[in-house]
């Protein structure tokens, strides 16, 4: 497969190149051309020329020299424009560096009891099991750099330092962009296409925490990690892509004596050379100018590291390298009336739904597990945004922790396109024990608990737009 | 067997060779409109972003990802116009011919003599700025022509055996142009020294073109919603200015500009800036003309 993607952006980078290079000679020669316009037999004929030619020169020993002086006949687009010559831009407006930015997200936040299912990217107060903590936390820096690497080539780099621990690598890829036949591949560390919020960054949330079941099945940081994606375009009559993407994902953190296990892990188990594979099918239905339907289905298998149970002597491990399943739906409606004149208002309905099997070992039998969540974002005016979010963790069990409930609220007040304001509310019911039998774990306490947060969130720089 | 039978399959689904009109597709009907002149029966055009649609905030839909995927042109207004919402559709339209930098992609603000470029060193405190200048450029018809131009020129590199005829129609649009701005001369003097208060900086190039002064703007700051000291302010300077006119885009609400019209005394116009703001304006003439009726219309009644 690798060998057939290097073929692929070869042939598209020489395919290409002299097209361009013919392409941003002057009008004059393209005029003069068009006058003597070549039957379809004789136009692949020549190209078939072109392109031994070009082998050839890639072969010869003086290939350089004649690459150079090939380059130097190349005026840019921009440098043969019309009668008037285009106007320059202000001195220091030409600029090669990428598009770079940062953005941060911090609050002030109360909770009854530690946060459960914690992703990556949530804020952390300093708790201790079962007791309650208020104060602040930098939830967020990220740092962003993006731009066209070449005729070829996008890159983006995401950084990020999570509750000011650490710099990780949130992403680091490069995304092709001359591929033929509506493909596209992605190379690097990324966050994969599986559902809707897995690959959406932090500042582009409507809520300040993410889903459970983003925490429970995809793990804490989400399902991301150094891989390699391919992408279809179908040529129908309406948008579907097709996602295929590898990863290798490491084993999660062991977690200290004295604290709740963590969730049981879907992936990073297994031998060096097991991989984590997803699927995705993503369509999108405009429905006028104002309805937006876009719906996914996902599919991820890999291998799970198993129960980590914490005791005084060191974590015990339960069902290590079970091979994990997971299967997921999402859905996206938005309505959103295609000008401001009648109003501001817009409402965007967004849900989700994992189900994950995991197979039997003997210490821990297998068997489905699985959660949704739906949230409702409404636009009441220019600058707020409301939104409800219903989360549910165990159906029909959660692997682990029992059945838990979460329902949260969200104010936002955007002062601009690049701050601000959001109030968020959420209130937890984790059952207690465990569902899985011969397996004995603490009870959350207390069971039922809130958390509310006061987060801001501000962007500097250029930061590039975000998909729909 | 079953594994050629596949490979068929799949060979029907891949994308057939074009059609012979060139697919131009501009990111707001303006463009495509101007395009649709030089071009004429040579090619097809669609827009991404309707006339009525605020260009800086057109929802980036994966269906117009589709409409990107079979263009063999894209043109844009440039200037950071699109930047919210361009970029990741041209990048998953997963058409190499119209990625940034290929022939397929027109920036066309590249030859306009481009206003309101920052003079001195800019940041967001002065709101969502435009770093490069001001983008709203296609009404005047001097810009509209060096449009025109630009868009034959590229279409004749794209395909080359209809440079004739687009070098033809390039021809006949530019004089259609100089026709219709003697039709317009009239109601163009009546513009000449009317001060002016608008919503968004979107009117620079039409007040140049007309002599309109601009003494104000409804937003304190570009993309800042408005506030009832910068409103109040705004009041006083149209009263003791005389200001006669104010200008509102048609996309955006229009109850806070009712009032400060009102209270200052000036009259509110609400009009389009883009093909398609209203069904019966098809195309870039009707556009002007329709904005200079309205403009020179409510100047005579005042």
């Amino acid at each position: 497969m690798v060998v057939l993607l290097v073929a692929l952006i070869a042939t598209a980078a020489q395919s290409e190149g002299p097209d361009g290079g013919i392409a941003a000679s002057d009008a004059g020669v393209a005029v003069a051309q068009g006058a003597a316009p070549d039957a379809g037999q004789d136009e692949e004929s020549l190209r078939r020329q072109l392109e031994e030619a070009l082998g050839k020169d890639a072969a010869a020993k003086a290939a350089q020299q004649q690459g150079q002086s090939a380059q130097g006949t190349q005026a840019p687009a921009s440098a043969t424009g019309g009668a008037a010559p285009p106007v320059p831009l202000f001195r220091g407006g030409q600029s090669l560096n990428p598009d770079v930015s940062a953005i941060l997200d911090a609050e002030g936040g109360y909770q009854r009891r530690p946060l459960l299912f914690v992703n990556g990217d949530d804020p952390v107060l300093r708790g201790e099991e079962g007791k309650k903590a208020a104060g602040f936390a930098v939830q967020e820096v990220e740092l962003a750099a993006s731009a066209i690497v070449d005729p070829y080539f996008r890159g983006d780099v995401f950084l990020t330092i999570p509750n000011l621990e650490g710099l990780e690598v949130e992403e680091a890829f490069a995304t092709s962009t001359s591929l033929p036949w509506n493909l596209q591949i992605k190379g690097g560390s990324f966050r994969s296409a599986f559902g809707r919020q897995n690959g959406q960054h932090l500042h582009v949330q409507d809520f300040t925490r993410r889903p459970l079941i983003n925490a429970a099945f995809l793990g804490a940081d989400g399902l991301r990690g150094p891989g390699a994606q391919i992408s279809w375009l179908a040529p129908l009559p309406f948008y579907v892509t097709f996602y295929a993407e590898a990863f290798s994902i490491g084993a999660p953190d062991q977690p200290e004596s004295g604290t709740l296990p963590p969730p049981v892990a879907t992936f990073g188990g297994g031998e060096p050379h097991d991989l984590t594979y997803a699927g995705e099918v993503k369509a999108f239905f405009p429905l006028g100018d104002a309805w937006s339907v876009y719906a996914g289905l996902n599919g991820a298998t890999g291998v799970s590291p198993g129960l980590f149970q914490p005791t005084n002597t060191g974590p015990v491990v339960f069902g290590v390298n079970r091979r994990s399943y997971l299967v997921g739906a999402d859905l996206y409606v938005k309505w959103k009336p295609p000008n401001v004149a009648a109003g501001y208002t817009s409402v965007a309905w967004q849900s989700e739904a994992i189900w994950r099997h995991l197979d039997d070992t003997a210490d821990m039998p297998g068997g489905w597990d699985g959660g949704l969540y739906s949230q409702v974002v409404v636009q009441v005016a220019r600058r707020w945004l409301i939104g409800l979010r219903g989360d549910i963790l165990g159906i029909p069990t959660s692997s682990a922790l029992g059945q838990t409930l979460r329902a949260s609220t969200s104010i936002t007040f955007q002062m601009s396109e690049f701050a601000r304001v959001r109030w968020y509310l959420e209130a937890e019911h984790a059952a207690s024990g465990s569902s899985v039998p011969g397996v004995v774990l603490p009870a959350v306490q207390p069971a039922d608990s809130v958390a509310s947060f006061l987060q801001i969130e501000i962007s500097i720089g250029a930061h590039g737009a975000h998909p729909f | 067997m079953k594994r050629l039978a596949l490979l068929a399959a799949f060979a029907l689904l891949l994308p057939r060779p074009a059609a012979a009109a060139v697919k131009v597709v501009s990111s707001i009907p303006s463009l495509g409109s101007l395009a649709k002149e030089v071009g004429g029966d040579r090619i097809d055009v669609e827009s991404l972003g309707k006339g009525y649609q605020d260009p800086h905030f057109v929802e980036p839909k994966p269906s117009l990802m589709l409409v990107l995927n079979k263009a063999d042109l894209l043109l844009y207004v440039g200037l950071d116009l699109e930047i919210g919402w361009l970029p990741p559709l041209v990048l998953g339209s997963r058409n190499p011919k119209i990625q940034t930098g290929e022939l397929g992609s027109l920036d066309c603000s590249r030859a306009i003599p481009v206003l309101d470029v920052p003079t001195t060193k800019v940041d967001r405190s002065m709101g969502d700025i435009h770093p490069l200048g001001n983008p709203h450029y296609w009404l005047p018809p001097a810009n509209a022509k060096i449009i025109a131009r630009e868009i034959a020129q590229r279409l004749s590199q794209i395909d080359p055996s209809g440079a004739a005829t687009y070098q033809k129609n390039l021809a006949a649009f530019n004089g259609k142009v100089d026709a219709a701005a003697k039709k317009w001369q009239p109601m163009v003097d009546k513009m000449r020294g009317v001060k002016i208060v608008t919503y968004h900086k979107s009117w620079t190039y039409v007040s140049q073109w007309l002599g309109m002064e601009e003494i104000g703007y409804l937003e304190p700051k570009p993309g800042i919603p408005p506030d009832p000291d910068h409103l109040f302010r705004l009041i006083q300077a149209i009263r003791s200015e005389h200001v006669q006119l104010l200008l509102v885009e048609d996309f955006y609400n229009l109850n806070t500009a009712r009032l400060v019209a009102q209270k200052g005394g000036a009259k509110l116009l609400d009009l389009p800036t883009d093909v398609g703001a209203k069904p019966q304006i098809k195309d870039w003439f009707t556009l002007v003309e329709t904005i200079l009726t309205q403009l020179s219309g409510a100047m005579s009644r005042v």
